[in-house]
Protein backbone atom coordinates (compact mmCIF):
# COMPACT_ATOMS: atom_id res chain seq x y z
CA UNK A 1 0.00 0.00 0.00
CA UNK A 2 2.70 2.25 1.16
CA UNK A 3 4.85 1.43 -1.62
CA UNK A 4 1.82 1.90 -3.98
CA UNK A 5 1.42 4.93 -2.66
CA UNK A 6 4.79 6.19 -3.07
CA UNK A 7 5.06 4.99 -6.68
CA UNK A 8 1.70 7.00 -7.56
CA UNK A 9 3.20 10.01 -5.73
CA UNK A 10 6.40 9.58 -8.30
CA UNK A 11 4.25 9.50 -11.11
CA UNK A 12 2.17 12.18 -10.07
CA UNK A 13 4.78 14.92 -10.00
CA UNK A 14 6.00 13.73 -13.30
CA UNK A 15 2.37 14.42 -14.35
CA UNK A 16 1.85 10.97 -15.28
CA UNK A 17 -1.07 10.15 -13.12
CA UNK A 18 -4.68 9.40 -13.96
CA UNK A 19 -6.95 11.09 -12.58
CA UNK A 20 -8.63 8.05 -10.68
CA UNK A 21 -4.80 7.89 -9.53
CA UNK A 22 -4.59 11.33 -8.30
CA UNK A 23 -8.29 10.45 -6.80
CA UNK A 24 -6.54 7.60 -4.68
CA UNK A 25 -3.87 9.91 -3.20
CA UNK A 26 -6.53 12.48 -2.52
CA UNK A 27 -8.44 10.26 -0.24
CA UNK A 28 -4.81 8.52 1.28
CA UNK A 29 -3.94 12.10 2.54
CA UNK A 30 -7.12 12.63 3.93
CA UNK A 31 -6.40 10.59 6.40
CA UNK A 32 -5.92 11.34 10.07
CA UNK A 33 -2.46 9.38 10.20
CA UNK A 34 -0.11 10.00 7.79
CA UNK A 35 3.38 8.30 7.49
CA UNK A 36 6.33 10.95 8.60
CA UNK A 37 7.93 10.14 5.73
CA UNK A 38 4.59 11.80 3.32
CA UNK A 39 3.78 14.75 5.16
CA UNK A 40 5.25 17.01 3.44
CA UNK A 41 3.27 16.10 0.56
CA UNK A 42 -0.16 16.15 2.51
CA UNK A 43 -0.49 19.98 2.22
CA UNK A 44 -1.15 20.34 -1.17
CA UNK A 45 -3.74 17.22 -1.58
CA UNK A 46 -5.48 18.61 1.64
CA UNK A 47 -5.44 22.43 0.03
CA UNK A 48 -7.24 21.17 -3.25
CA UNK A 49 -9.52 18.43 -1.53
CA UNK A 50 -10.98 21.50 0.80
CA UNK A 51 -11.22 23.91 -2.16
CA UNK A 52 -13.29 21.56 -3.76
CA UNK A 53 -15.85 22.08 -1.20
CA UNK A 54 -16.07 25.44 -2.23
CA UNK A 55 -19.53 26.99 -4.13
CA UNK A 56 -21.43 30.42 -4.09
CA UNK A 57 -23.95 31.35 -1.58
CA UNK A 58 -27.44 30.49 -1.48
CA UNK A 59 -28.13 34.13 -1.42
CA UNK A 60 -26.14 34.20 -5.10
CA UNK A 61 -27.97 31.42 -6.60
CA UNK A 62 -31.36 32.34 -5.75
CA UNK A 63 -30.31 36.31 -6.84
CA UNK A 64 -29.32 34.07 -9.89
CA UNK A 65 -32.60 32.56 -10.53
CA UNK A 66 -34.51 35.60 -9.89
CA UNK A 67 -31.78 37.49 -12.19
CA UNK A 68 -32.89 34.52 -15.11
CA UNK A 69 -36.33 34.41 -14.62
CA UNK A 70 -37.17 38.02 -13.97
CA UNK A 71 -35.74 39.88 -17.40
CA UNK A 72 -37.03 37.08 -19.06
CA UNK A 73 -40.13 39.01 -20.94
CA UNK A 74 -38.10 42.28 -21.61
CA UNK A 75 -35.52 39.74 -23.42
CA UNK A 76 -38.26 38.20 -25.16
CA UNK A 77 -39.31 41.37 -26.50
CA UNK A 78 -36.11 43.12 -26.65
CA UNK A 79 -35.63 40.07 -29.00
CA UNK A 80 -38.66 40.33 -31.51
CA UNK A 81 -38.25 44.70 -31.66
CA UNK A 82 -38.78 44.70 -35.45
CA UNK A 83 -41.82 42.74 -35.59
CA UNK A 84 -42.85 44.67 -32.74
CA UNK A 85 -42.62 48.02 -34.86
CA UNK A 86 -43.55 46.30 -38.02
CA UNK A 87 -47.12 44.90 -36.21
CA UNK A 88 -47.42 49.01 -34.84
CA UNK A 89 -46.88 50.23 -38.16
CA UNK A 90 -49.27 48.02 -39.93
CA UNK A 91 -52.26 48.57 -37.25
CA UNK A 92 -51.47 52.59 -37.07
CA UNK A 93 -51.88 52.73 -41.10
CA UNK A 94 -55.01 50.25 -40.86
CA UNK A 95 -56.16 52.39 -38.15
CA UNK A 96 -55.80 55.45 -40.50
CA UNK A 97 -57.87 54.06 -43.26
CA UNK A 98 -60.49 52.62 -40.63
CA UNK A 99 -60.64 56.11 -39.64
CA UNK A 100 -60.57 57.53 -43.04
CA UNK A 101 -63.35 55.15 -43.85
CA UNK A 102 -65.68 56.26 -41.10
CA UNK A 103 -64.56 59.92 -42.01
CA UNK A 104 -65.85 59.81 -45.00
CA UNK A 105 -69.24 57.44 -44.27
CA UNK A 106 -70.13 60.70 -41.41
CA UNK A 107 -69.12 63.22 -44.18
CA UNK A 108 -70.57 61.93 -47.35
CA UNK A 109 -74.55 62.44 -45.79
CA UNK A 110 -73.82 66.18 -45.53
CA UNK A 111 -71.58 66.62 -48.69
CA UNK A 112 -73.93 64.48 -51.00
CA UNK A 113 -76.75 66.18 -49.41
CA UNK A 114 -77.79 68.08 -53.30
CA UNK A 115 -76.42 64.88 -55.03
CA UNK A 116 -79.48 62.69 -55.09
CA UNK A 117 -82.07 65.63 -56.50
CA UNK A 118 -78.90 66.37 -59.07
CA UNK A 119 -79.45 62.56 -59.64
CA UNK A 120 -83.35 63.38 -60.86
CA UNK A 121 -83.49 66.65 -61.45
CA UNK A 122 -85.93 66.01 -63.43
CA UNK A 123 -88.19 64.73 -60.38
CA UNK A 124 -87.86 67.33 -57.84
CA UNK A 125 -88.52 69.49 -61.13
CA UNK A 126 -91.74 67.91 -62.02
CA UNK A 127 -92.64 67.99 -58.11
CA UNK A 128 -91.91 71.62 -57.80
CA UNK A 129 -93.80 72.45 -61.55
CA UNK A 130 -96.63 70.14 -61.10
CA UNK A 131 -99.68 72.05 -61.69
CA UNK A 132 -101.40 70.79 -58.67
CA UNK A 133 -98.61 72.44 -56.21
CA UNK A 134 -98.99 75.49 -58.07
CA UNK A 135 -100.63 77.76 -54.61
CA UNK A 136 -97.96 75.80 -52.50
CA UNK A 137 -94.84 76.87 -54.21
CA UNK A 138 -93.33 80.34 -54.39
CA UNK A 139 -92.43 81.96 -58.08
CA UNK A 140 -88.41 81.96 -57.23
CA UNK A 141 -88.75 78.20 -56.54
CA UNK A 142 -90.29 77.39 -59.62
CA UNK A 143 -87.76 79.39 -61.51
CA UNK A 144 -85.08 77.36 -59.64
CA UNK A 145 -86.85 74.07 -60.59
CA UNK A 146 -86.92 75.41 -64.52
CA UNK A 147 -83.35 76.22 -64.23
CA UNK A 148 -82.31 72.97 -63.01
CA UNK A 149 -83.59 71.69 -66.98
CA UNK A 150 -80.47 73.26 -68.18
CA UNK A 151 -78.44 70.87 -66.36
CA UNK A 152 -79.96 68.17 -68.22
CA UNK A 153 -78.38 66.91 -71.46
CA UNK A 154 -81.28 64.54 -72.26
CA UNK A 155 -85.18 65.25 -71.67
CA UNK A 156 -87.99 62.78 -71.57
CA UNK A 157 -91.53 63.67 -72.99
CA UNK A 158 -92.55 63.98 -69.72
CA UNK A 159 -90.49 67.06 -68.96
CA UNK A 160 -90.77 69.08 -71.62
CA UNK A 161 -94.22 68.80 -71.88
CA UNK A 162 -94.32 69.71 -67.92
CA UNK A 163 -92.05 72.99 -69.37
CA UNK A 164 -94.36 73.43 -72.03
CA UNK A 165 -97.44 73.29 -69.54
CA UNK A 166 -95.27 75.80 -67.40
CA UNK A 167 -94.61 78.17 -70.39
CA UNK A 168 -98.29 78.04 -71.03
CA UNK A 169 -100.19 78.06 -67.83
CA UNK A 170 -98.14 79.71 -65.33
CA UNK A 171 -99.05 82.16 -63.16
CA UNK A 172 -95.52 84.29 -63.48
CA UNK A 173 -94.76 86.32 -66.18
CA UNK A 174 -90.98 85.60 -65.05
CA UNK A 175 -91.32 81.58 -64.60
CA UNK A 176 -93.39 81.50 -68.37
CA UNK A 177 -90.24 83.52 -69.46
CA UNK A 178 -87.97 81.33 -67.89
CA UNK A 179 -89.69 77.80 -69.06
CA UNK A 180 -89.58 79.32 -72.65
CA UNK A 181 -85.43 79.67 -72.32
CA UNK A 182 -85.76 76.17 -71.08
CA UNK A 183 -87.58 74.96 -73.97
CA UNK A 184 -85.47 76.05 -76.78
CA UNK A 185 -82.78 74.16 -75.02
CA UNK A 186 -84.54 70.66 -76.22
CA UNK A 187 -86.00 72.30 -79.26
CA UNK A 188 -84.63 68.82 -80.82
CA UNK A 189 -87.21 66.98 -78.67
CA UNK A 190 -90.57 66.12 -80.67
CA UNK A 191 -93.10 68.57 -79.97
CA UNK A 192 -91.23 71.72 -78.49
CA UNK A 193 -90.94 73.39 -81.65
CA UNK A 194 -94.39 73.10 -82.18
CA UNK A 195 -95.05 74.00 -79.03
CA UNK A 196 -93.37 77.17 -79.15
CA UNK A 197 -95.30 78.29 -82.10
CA UNK A 198 -98.57 77.41 -80.38
CA UNK A 199 -97.66 79.23 -77.53
CA UNK A 200 -97.21 82.35 -79.60
CA UNK A 201 -100.88 82.63 -79.78
CA UNK A 202 -101.69 81.69 -76.50
CA UNK A 203 -99.21 84.49 -74.56
CA UNK A 204 -100.58 87.71 -73.88
CA UNK A 205 -97.85 89.09 -72.30
CA UNK A 206 -95.33 91.46 -73.88
CA UNK A 207 -92.15 90.12 -72.15
CA UNK A 208 -93.00 86.32 -72.82
CA UNK A 209 -93.83 87.29 -76.51
CA UNK A 210 -90.60 89.32 -77.30
CA UNK A 211 -88.91 86.43 -75.85
CA UNK A 212 -90.96 83.44 -78.01
CA UNK A 213 -89.93 85.83 -80.83
CA UNK A 214 -86.40 85.81 -79.73
CA UNK A 215 -86.45 82.37 -79.05
CA UNK A 216 -88.48 81.24 -82.15
CA UNK A 217 -85.51 83.27 -84.58
CA UNK A 218 -82.82 81.72 -82.75
CA UNK A 219 -83.94 78.08 -83.50
CA UNK A 220 -84.79 79.12 -87.03
CA UNK A 221 -87.96 78.36 -86.76
CA UNK A 222 -89.87 79.35 -89.93
CA UNK A 223 -92.84 77.79 -89.39
CA UNK A 224 -93.58 80.54 -86.57
CA UNK A 225 -93.62 82.78 -89.89
CA UNK A 226 -97.70 82.66 -90.09
CA UNK A 227 -98.34 82.99 -86.06
CA UNK A 228 -95.81 86.01 -86.37
CA UNK A 229 -97.86 87.82 -89.24
CA UNK A 230 -100.89 87.06 -87.04
CA UNK A 231 -99.43 88.55 -83.87
CA UNK A 232 -98.01 91.52 -86.20
CA UNK A 233 -102.03 92.10 -87.38
CA UNK A 234 -103.50 91.99 -84.01
CA UNK A 235 -104.47 95.09 -82.80
CA UNK A 236 -104.29 94.63 -79.27
CA UNK A 237 -100.54 93.92 -79.50
CA UNK A 238 -98.50 96.22 -78.02
CA UNK A 239 -96.56 98.11 -80.84
CA UNK A 240 -93.18 97.00 -79.55
CA UNK A 241 -94.74 93.34 -79.71
CA UNK A 242 -96.00 93.72 -83.44
CA UNK A 243 -92.08 95.75 -84.28
CA UNK A 244 -90.58 92.49 -83.13
CA UNK A 245 -92.75 90.49 -84.51
CA UNK A 246 -92.04 91.82 -88.16
CA UNK A 247 -88.25 91.73 -87.24
CA UNK A 248 -88.43 88.44 -86.95
CA UNK A 249 -90.23 87.53 -89.96
CA UNK A 250 -87.90 89.71 -92.01
CA UNK A 251 -85.15 87.47 -90.44
CA UNK A 252 -86.65 84.22 -90.92
CA UNK A 253 -87.49 85.11 -94.56
CA UNK A 254 -84.36 86.44 -95.04
CA UNK A 255 -82.97 82.56 -94.14
CA UNK A 256 -84.67 80.72 -97.16
CA UNK B 1 -31.00 27.42 -25.74
CA UNK B 2 -34.28 28.53 -23.27
CA UNK B 3 -33.81 28.60 -20.27
CA UNK B 4 -34.95 25.12 -18.93
CA UNK B 5 -31.63 24.06 -21.16
CA UNK B 6 -29.60 27.25 -19.38
CA UNK B 7 -30.72 25.69 -16.12
CA UNK B 8 -29.39 21.94 -17.19
CA UNK B 9 -25.77 22.67 -18.88
CA UNK B 10 -25.12 25.94 -17.36
CA UNK B 11 -26.00 26.24 -14.05
CA UNK B 12 -24.19 22.83 -12.94
CA UNK B 13 -20.81 24.40 -13.59
CA UNK B 14 -21.46 27.60 -11.80
CA UNK B 15 -19.51 25.99 -9.00
CA UNK B 16 -16.46 25.09 -10.92
CA UNK B 17 -16.88 28.51 -12.34
CA UNK B 18 -17.30 30.24 -8.45
CA UNK B 19 -13.96 28.43 -7.61
CA UNK B 20 -11.84 29.63 -10.88
CA UNK B 21 -13.00 33.31 -9.45
CA UNK B 22 -11.52 32.59 -6.52
CA UNK B 23 -8.61 31.27 -7.33
CA UNK B 24 -7.73 34.44 -8.97
CA UNK B 25 -9.77 36.94 -7.12
CA UNK B 26 -9.30 35.73 -3.66
CA UNK B 27 -12.54 37.15 -2.69
CA UNK B 28 -15.94 35.61 -2.23
CA UNK B 29 -17.90 38.67 -3.20
CA UNK B 30 -15.96 39.87 -6.51
CA UNK B 31 -15.98 36.17 -7.48
CA UNK B 32 -19.82 35.96 -7.08
CA UNK B 33 -19.93 38.96 -9.00
CA UNK B 34 -17.84 37.67 -11.75
CA UNK B 35 -19.59 34.78 -11.86
CA UNK B 36 -22.74 36.52 -12.48
CA UNK B 37 -20.99 38.43 -14.66
CA UNK B 38 -20.29 35.50 -16.66
CA UNK B 39 -23.69 34.00 -16.35
CA UNK B 40 -25.41 36.80 -17.51
CA UNK B 41 -23.24 37.20 -20.86
CA UNK B 42 -23.87 33.67 -21.57
CA UNK B 43 -27.44 33.95 -20.92
CA UNK B 44 -27.69 37.14 -23.04
CA UNK B 45 -25.62 35.12 -25.62
CA UNK B 46 -27.68 32.00 -25.46
CA UNK B 47 -28.51 31.92 -29.10
CA UNK B 48 -25.10 31.38 -30.15
CA UNK B 49 -24.28 28.94 -27.45
CA UNK B 50 -25.66 25.70 -29.36
CA UNK B 51 -22.49 27.08 -31.91
CA UNK B 52 -19.68 26.08 -29.59
CA UNK B 53 -18.33 22.74 -29.22
CA UNK B 54 -18.33 23.04 -25.21
CA UNK B 55 -20.22 25.41 -23.38
CA UNK B 56 -18.53 24.49 -20.31
CA UNK B 57 -14.69 25.21 -21.47
CA UNK B 58 -16.32 28.48 -23.08
CA UNK B 59 -17.62 29.65 -19.58
CA UNK B 60 -14.33 28.44 -17.89
CA UNK B 61 -12.45 30.64 -20.58
CA UNK B 62 -14.57 33.84 -19.96
CA UNK B 63 -14.57 33.77 -16.09
CA UNK B 64 -10.50 33.00 -16.48
CA UNK B 65 -10.15 36.60 -18.62
CA UNK B 66 -12.93 38.05 -17.15
CA UNK B 67 -10.62 37.81 -13.90
CA UNK B 68 -7.41 38.77 -15.09
CA UNK B 69 -8.98 41.66 -16.69
CA UNK B 70 -10.39 42.62 -13.72
CA UNK B 71 -7.26 42.23 -11.74
CA UNK B 72 -5.49 44.01 -14.34
CA UNK B 73 -8.13 46.75 -14.34
CA UNK B 74 -7.98 47.01 -10.82
CA UNK B 75 -4.46 47.00 -10.68
CA UNK B 76 -3.95 45.45 -7.40
CA UNK B 77 -3.13 41.78 -5.68
CA UNK B 78 -5.83 39.97 -5.16
CA UNK B 79 -7.32 40.26 -1.95
CA UNK B 80 -6.55 37.56 0.56
CA UNK B 81 -10.21 35.80 2.55
CA UNK B 82 -9.29 33.08 4.67
CA UNK B 83 -12.23 33.42 6.22
CA UNK B 84 -13.84 30.78 3.35
CA UNK B 85 -11.27 28.22 4.79
CA UNK B 86 -12.68 28.20 8.24
CA UNK B 87 -16.35 27.17 7.20
CA UNK B 88 -14.40 24.15 4.87
CA UNK B 89 -12.26 23.00 7.71
CA UNK B 90 -14.60 23.37 10.39
CA UNK B 91 -14.65 19.63 11.51
CA UNK B 92 -14.13 18.00 14.76
CA UNK B 93 -10.73 18.62 15.14
CA UNK B 94 -9.43 20.42 18.07
CA UNK B 95 -9.20 23.75 17.71
CA UNK B 96 -5.15 23.52 17.65
CA UNK B 97 -5.15 21.53 14.88
CA UNK B 98 -8.01 23.85 13.54
CA UNK B 99 -5.93 26.35 13.89
CA UNK B 100 -2.66 24.44 12.12
CA UNK B 101 -4.59 23.12 9.52
CA UNK B 102 -5.58 26.86 8.54
CA UNK B 103 -2.42 28.04 8.83
CA UNK B 104 -1.25 25.75 6.49
CA UNK B 105 -4.22 26.36 4.01
CA UNK B 106 -3.55 29.94 3.86
CA UNK B 107 -0.07 29.76 3.20
CA UNK B 108 -0.59 26.71 0.60
CA UNK B 109 -2.76 29.90 -0.69
CA UNK B 110 -0.27 32.09 -0.83
CA UNK B 111 2.02 29.80 -2.45
CA UNK B 112 -0.44 29.41 -5.33
CA UNK B 113 -0.79 33.04 -5.25
CA UNK B 114 2.18 33.65 -6.44
CA UNK B 115 2.27 30.68 -9.14
CA UNK B 116 1.99 32.29 -12.54
CA UNK B 117 -1.52 32.84 -13.98
CA UNK B 118 -1.32 29.78 -16.49
CA UNK B 119 0.20 27.30 -13.71
CA UNK B 120 -2.13 28.47 -11.21
CA UNK B 121 -5.13 27.53 -14.08
CA UNK B 122 -3.56 24.06 -15.00
CA UNK B 123 -3.18 23.10 -11.75
CA UNK B 124 -6.10 24.20 -10.17
CA UNK B 125 -8.49 22.73 -13.06
CA UNK B 126 -6.47 19.42 -12.34
CA UNK B 127 -6.54 19.19 -8.90
CA UNK B 128 -10.17 21.06 -7.96
CA UNK B 129 -11.50 20.26 -10.98
CA UNK B 130 -10.85 16.85 -12.13
CA UNK B 131 -10.55 18.14 -15.92
CA UNK B 132 -8.93 15.03 -18.11
CA UNK B 133 -6.07 16.23 -20.05
CA UNK B 134 -8.16 16.76 -22.96
CA UNK B 135 -10.61 18.83 -21.38
CA UNK B 136 -7.82 20.91 -20.11
CA UNK B 137 -6.65 20.87 -23.95
CA UNK B 138 -9.70 22.73 -24.69
CA UNK B 139 -9.85 25.28 -22.31
CA UNK B 140 -6.62 26.51 -23.09
CA UNK B 141 -5.52 25.61 -26.41
CA UNK B 142 -2.43 23.62 -24.86
CA UNK B 143 -0.98 20.21 -26.19
CA UNK B 144 -1.24 17.56 -23.79
CA UNK B 145 2.45 17.05 -23.59
CA UNK B 146 2.60 20.47 -22.98
CA UNK B 147 -0.47 20.27 -19.73
CA UNK B 148 1.50 16.98 -18.58
CA UNK B 149 4.88 19.34 -18.40
CA UNK B 150 3.50 22.32 -16.88
CA UNK B 151 1.43 20.21 -14.54
CA UNK B 152 4.20 18.43 -13.50
CA UNK B 153 6.54 21.38 -12.77
CA UNK B 154 3.65 23.00 -10.77
CA UNK B 155 3.00 20.26 -8.47
CA UNK B 156 7.06 19.98 -7.39
CA UNK B 157 7.07 23.59 -7.50
CA UNK B 158 4.55 23.84 -4.97
CA UNK B 159 5.93 21.02 -2.29
CA UNK B 160 9.49 22.50 -2.97
CA UNK B 161 8.10 26.36 -1.89
CA UNK B 162 5.82 24.76 0.68
CA UNK B 163 9.15 23.08 2.16
CA UNK B 164 11.40 26.09 2.33
CA UNK B 165 8.55 28.04 4.09
CA UNK B 166 8.45 25.22 6.56
CA UNK B 167 12.05 25.01 7.24
CA UNK B 168 12.32 28.66 7.23
CA UNK B 169 9.76 28.95 10.10
CA UNK B 170 10.22 25.81 12.12
CA UNK B 171 14.13 26.38 11.59
CA UNK B 172 14.98 23.32 10.13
Amino acid sequence: MKQAIDELLERYYEGETTLAEEKRLREFFQQETIPPHLQSHAEQFRYFAATREQQPSAAFTQQLATKLTRPEPTRLLGLTPWTLRLAASVALLLLGFVGGIFYNQHQNPVADAPLPSAVSPAAEMKKVLAFSSLSETSASERIQAVNQSFEMTQADQATTQLLINTLNFDANVNVRQAACQALTHFEHEPGVREALIQSLSIQTDPNVQITLIEMLVAIKEKRAVQEMQRLAKRPQVMDVVRQKAQEGINSLAQLS
Amino acid sequence: MDLQAFKQRILPVQGRLFRLAQLFLRNREEAEDALQDVLMRLWSNRQQLDAYHSVEALAVQMTKNLCLDRLKAHRRQPVTATDDYQNVLATDDSPYRQVELLDSASQMQRLIDALPDQQKLLIHLREVEDYSFDEIEQITGLTTNNIRVILSRTRQRLRDDYLKVNNNETGY
